[in-house]
């Protein structure tokens, strides 16, 4: 039996048989609950990602994808929610881009959609593909405003905020938790959606450096990730570096997520591998686009490269080995770098990976 | 780098006459694909006073390579300050952003844009496509939009098969009286012509035809009745070689988003 009155249109459009499943995405009681028993003592929670994921990331869980699709994102996490064999996640982000990676292994059956695909390249294949099999479900339809300003409304600390977004379009007619409502201080209509204040269950932010306690610091888009961390009911950081406390008190002013928000501190060189880490790597884009191009073919091809480079590693090391090693990481340096014009100009182009040609390099 | 002498293909037709539409001073939303070309192209052009945001929350950036997702370092390279996600929304309420540019994989005769699905069955679409993004966000709450596509007639059809933002929604006020912002879409711009939106009844009529374009042909190529203004029907203005120029050196050197698509 669901805790909350949904949008009733939207419960049948979905076709939702019991919308119970929907309840703990705005479930602020429970969410409180579990910030309320959180450790709030200063403690060393550095632990490994094998013990991490083990421990707070349960089957059923709702899952935020983190950064900007390929843009510091904690793939390398996720490929540890794959090789543990996870099942039945839910997944909601802005973008939600890589919760199709993870459809593949059946890590993830449920999508709060937002946006899954691949920018510049298109549609993405293989989720239009999997969606059509059942092999995912969507249970809510956002915009990407939305989706922010629901994580935005739990870290400032509300039910939930008036947005005029998605005003007549069909996106409210598929999501259960949108209502549609007069703005109560006008007199003529003023209609207004009502969006609830979004817990996922778990997070995992891919930050620059952390110290052991779980103050992180990002550098660059921080997109949805600083309301994220507030909101998550268990909080997974992994860094690039644990550097001192010190360190953070006297150098990184800026975007801090505060400790007493983690449960988990994992140090994770190249924990956005192979996307993008801003200031640290740029992303392998011969990697994505054998993934899109070879994987969008068929099922079957998509599983054998998946295969390949997350069952066929055992961590983030052996992934950059595969991608060229210090080859690899010295030109993703450069790279980035100069795309954040902190060198002198390099030139980027490069050999596209295509059904009919394949450098073999990933660099 | 790209052959100077050729002709301009259609893609960079389309990235000049997008260009036209940004004013200079203006605060310019750009989604990802030809959209940047034209913005970077305004601002290298006629415009060069413009700021470009993006949704990644990259405010300004100065120009380097063409950026290849909206949050990659392109969009926020030694941008002033890059902001979270929901405030970068914010700027289009609170009418900070002048006009934004989107693409479509639909759009029917209200400027009603689908990026959702093709077919009419939810559950079981013909293709799939992305969702929403931040396209409805732009189109619901920036005060002028400009959508940008190819055109057939599947792609205008009369009526999209999910609308994901709301242009002029059913025609007449009933984009008002849904409670969004702004003014809705002012110009819809394919390789063939430009379209505006008539004043009262909010239908799509044509503005401006690409040369050796006819009415005849861009309403075969439509799948609704498309309106013809009064008069003569001008031409629209061609990229001229110096933009072109431009476009080619400086703009997008490796035809990132200007090379037509080869079989």
């Amino acid at each position: 039996m669901a805790k909350y009155v949904y949008n009733q249109e939207a419960v049948e459009n979905l076709k939702l048989s019991d919308t119970a499943i929907l309840d703990r995405l705005i479930d602020f009681e429970s969410a409180r609950a579990a910030h309320l028993h959180k450790e709030h003592g200063k403690k060393d929670k550095r632990m490994s990602i094998k013990e991490a994921i083990a421990t707070f990331v349960q089957d059923g869980d709702i899952i935020t994808d983190g950064g900007f699709s390929y843009v510091r994102t904690p793939h390398q996490a996720f490929h540890e929610i794959i090789r543990q064999g996870k099942k039945g996640l839910q997944m909601i982000g802005a973008p939600n881009t890589n919760q199709s990676f993870q459809i593949v292994y059946g890590t993830v059956g449920y999508s709060h959609n937002s946006y899954v695909g691949v920018e510049m390249r298109g549609i993405d294949k293989s989720y239009d593909r999997m969606l059509k099999a059942g092999r995912v479900k969507i249970i809510s339809e956002w915009s990407h405003g939305g989706v922010a300003l629901g994580f935005k409304a739990a870290q400032l600390g509300t039910p939930g905020v008036f947005s005029k977004q998605m005003l007549g379009s069909d996106i409210i007619r598929y999501n259960p938790y949108l209502k549609v409502m007069q703005n109560p201080l006008k007199d003529e209509p003023d209609p207004v959606v009502f969006i609830p204040a979004l817990y996922p269950d778990v997070s995992i932010i891919h930050c620059h450096v952390a110290d052991k306690y779980g103050n992180a610091y990002i550098y660059g888009p921080a997109v949805n990730d600083l309301a994220v961390a507030a909101a998550a009911r268990k909080l997974i950081i992994t860094a690039e570096e644990i550097v001192p406390e010190s360190d953070i008190r006297y150098n990184r002013q800026g975007q801090i997520i505060p400790f007493f928000y983690a449960d988990a501190v994992v140090e994770m060189p190249f924990g956005a591998v192979p996307g993008n880490m801003p200031g640290c790597y740029y992303w392998s884009r011969q990697w994505w686009e054998k993934l899109i191009r070879y994987g969008g073919v068929s099922d079957e091809q998509m599983k054998q490269v998946l295969d390949e480079w997350i069952l066929g590693t055992k961590d983030q090391f052996e992934f950059v080995d595969k991608l060229g090693g210090s080859k690899w990481i010295s030109e993703a340096r450069r790279q980035t770098k100069a795309a954040e014009g902190d060198n002198e100009d390099i030139d980027f182009s490069y050999e596209e990976y295509t059904l009919k040609h394949d450098s073999g390099l990933y660099y | 780098m790209q052959d100077l002498n050729t002709p301009a293909n259609p893609l960079e037709t389309l990235a000049y006459i997008i260009a036209q539409q940004i004013h200079d001073h203006s605060i310019v939303y750009i989604g990802t694909g030809i959209p940047m070309v034209a913005g970077i192209l305004a601002k290298k052009t006629h415009a060069p006073n413009i700021t470009i945001v993006y949704e990644s929350g990259g405010q300004d950036p100065i120009q380097g390579d063409m950026p290849w997702s909206v949050g990659c370092p392109f969009t926020w390279r030694k941008s002033p300050t890059v902001m979270e996600m929901s405030y970068s929304f914010a700027q289009c309420y609170n009418g900070y952003v002048d006009i934004g540019f989107l693409g479509f994989a639909q759009v029917d005769m209200y400027g009603n844009v689908n990026t959702h699905m093709i077919g009419k069955d939810f559950h079981k679409p013909k293709v799939r496509m992305t969702g929403s993004g931040g396209n409805n966000d732009l189109s619901s709450l920036t005060e002028n939009m400009v959508l940008v596509g190819l055109q057939t007639p599947d792609k205008f059809p009369e009526k999209v098969d999910f609308i994901t933002s709301v242009g002029h929604l059913t025609g007449g006020n009933s984009r008002q009286e849904a409670g969004l912002l702004g003014n809705g879409p002012t110009a819809v711009i394919s390789p063939w012509g430009v379209y505006d939106f008539h004043p009262v009844s909010k239908r799509m009529r044509v503005k401006s035809l690409t040369p050796g374009v006819t009415f005849e042909l861009v309403q075969q190529l439509t799948g609704f009745e498309i309106l013809k203004p009064d008069g003569e029907i001008p031409q629209t203005q061609l990229i001229t070689p110096e933009a072109l120029k431009i476009l080619r050196t400086e703009v997008d050197p490796r035809g990132v988003f200007t090379t037509m698509p080869t079989a």
